[in-house]
């Protein structure tokens, strides 16, 4: 079975989406080994000269894309609301060029080999649950369950698929649950309009299983660390990632905290680009 | 046979109406059921088919002013026509065939289930918000809600112990705790729990261990939602029950035994559907 790494990159005019997969990628063969594709709606052949050497495969995707407003925040002190293109992570199965994938978000840092556990295990779709905030953002309860009364919440920032008949009826599932976004939205309870896969997945997650509690998605190896849009990032050395993080109801002020081997999930993508520039 | 008894008094409510639906809920789901109603009340003549046995509450009723008539609730040791049988309350649908439960429950003379679930399928919390006396004076966490008794010497001496505490509830209360006494009546988890603690039986007539026997408690407030919410659980989630009687609470599919505790539950809907299934 051939395996690798897919990643989205749809640039809105205010993020470079592209750059943040050109990095990640990277960082994807130096620790994981494994081939990166990228399905992305520009042209990236001008410019990233070196891209045969990154990407494995760059995949334009003719989906129409469900284009939404999204507020992307700079640390505490800075924002910026900017189209959000997000749709076409459902369409996964169909767009991979591998039997066994790992999908990423393009602002997921990594910064270990624990992923490649992911192609020992026997179930066929793995995904984080449970997330850490590297600082003190505990038991958020948005991230806990898609709403108060409703169904668990999974995070589709990074989840790894098998093909087979079953997560092809999964993704199909994922498909269908975006075309009636807003039936969904009533019938799971949630206020927001905007389309976020997070719900679709936990949503998909909770049929899959017989709506009860299952054993449909297996868990990822290793934890899922993240650093809100809040925190800072202030630099990436090989594995070792150093970020402010916003102090809890103290406006502006952010506590420096280092990782070292660990993948994070880095939600403030103008540091993140920040970093990116300077290397 | 798989037996089922219940024990039921009309107060203000309609207790016999909710048993109605809870044998309809068993033969719909347990075709090897026997099922015994123990109640002084007259049963509506489209119904009593669905009684394998009714039998009178014995030595007369001894809960004339209890709101939740629990103080006859020991005499259905007494009153059954059967050996051995699970105890379900009148508020409680039976979802699913539970002959794999009872093969469990012969091993026990006595078992109160003591852990109960969420709709979400999560275990309710020792310490919830209608368990803190238990918790605060460690009792053994027992539902009485749902238990199984086989008759014996064990059983038998555990219902003694039940008949005595009923009766005499708020002396016994306030050994535990001086504040129980002002409850409006005994309850019969505490009084089990109670009967328990003197008979040091606790591993004899739970195993918290295992998932199940139990049921999926409705009480609001052990939901785990965060929004703390004191009414009733219909207002937050939906009820969806379908032509083949498999029933969805909010968006979670439910199993084994439904304890809904709300009394406005009980819809001609609901009922309809049951007679219909059952050519009732």
């Amino acid at each position: 079975m051939n395996k690798g790494v897919l990643l989205f990159a749809n640039n809105n005019g205010t993020l470079n989406y592209v750059k943040q997969a050109y990095f990640l990628a990277k960082r994807i063969k130096k620790y994981l080994n494994l081939p990166t594709s990228i399905v992305t709606n520009i042209n990236i052949h001008d410019k990233f000269p070196d891209y045969v050497d990154v990407f494995d495969n760059i995949i334009h995707d003719s989906v129409s894309y469900n284009e939404t407003n999204k507020r992307y925040h700079d640390g505490d002190l800075h924002d910026v609301t900017a189209k959000f293109y997000n749709s076409n992570r459902v369409n996964a199965y169909n767009l991979s060029p591998y039997d066994e994938t790992i999908v990423m978000d393009t602002d997921y840092i990594i910064c270990n080999d624990i992923l490649k556990n992911c192609f020992l295990q026997q179930k066929d779709f793995l995904i984080y649950k449970d997330a850490i905030h590297i600082g003190t953002h505990t038991g958020t309860p948005e991230f806990l369950r898609v709403s108060d009364t409703s169904v668990d919440f999974y995070w589709a920032t990074i989840f790894f698929f098998r093909k087979t008949a079953e997560t092809k009826i999964f993704f199909d599932l994922l498909q269908h649950i975006e075309k009636n976004y807003m039936h969904y939205r009533s019938m799971y309870q949630f206020r927001t309009t905007v389309f976020r896969n997070d719900f679709a997945f936990s949503i998909a997650i909770h049929i899959m299983n017989g709506y009860q509690t299952g054993d449909f998605a297996g868990l990822l190896p290793g934890k899922k660390f993240y650093a809100i849009d809040k925190d800072v990032l202030v630099d990436i050395i090989d594995d070792e990632i150093k970020i402010l993080v916003q102090k809890t109801n103290r406006f502006g002020e952010y506590t420096a905290v280092k990782t070292k081997g660990t993948n994070l999930h880095i939600m403030n993508k103008f540091s993140l680009e920040r970093i990116i520039d300077n290397e | 046979m798989n037996n089922f008894t219940m024990l039921a008094q009309n107060s203000d409510f309609d207790y016999i109406r909710q048993a109605c639906l809870a044998a309809m809920s068993i033969k719909a789901t347990n075709k090897n059921s026997d099922i015994c109603l123990i109640t002084n009340d007259p049963v509506p003549t489209k119904y009593k088919p669905l009684f394998d046995h009714i039998v009178e509450i014995p030595w007369g009723d001894h809960a004339t002013n209890e709101q939740w008539k629990v103080s006859n609730r020991w005499k259905i040791y007494h009153a059954i026509p059967y050996n051995e049988t699970v105890v379900i309350d009148t508020d409680m649908l039976i979802l699913d065939d539970l002959s794999a439960w009872f093969k469990f429950l012969k091993n026990y003379d006595l078992f109160y289930t003591s852990n109960v679930y969420t709709y979400r399928g999560e275990c309710v919390n020792k310490n919830s918000f209608y368990r803190k006396h238990f918790f605060k004076n460690n009792l053994p966490s027992l539902y009485s809600g749902f238990h199984w008794f086989k008759k014996s010497d064990h059983a038998h001496e555990f219902n003694n112990w039940l008949e005595i505490i009923t009766n005499n509830w708020q002396q016994f209360y306030k050994q535990i705790d001086n504040q129980l006494k002002h409850l409006p009546g005994p309850s019969m988890d505490l009084t089990a729990a109670i009967a328990s603690v003197i008979m040091d039986n606790e591993s004899l007539i739970t195993n918290s261990k295992v998932k199940y026997p139990s049921f999926i408690h409705m009480k609001p407030k052990v939901q785990n939602w965060k929004e703390n919410f004191q009414y009733r659980w219909q207002d937050r989630v939906g009820v969806y029950i379908d032509d083949n009687l498999k029933m969805k609470i909010g968006n979670y599919q439910q199993n084994g035994i439904f304890h809904y505790t709300e009394k406005d539950f009980v819809s001609l809907e609901i009922m309809k559907k049951y007679e219909k299934v059952l050519g009732l």
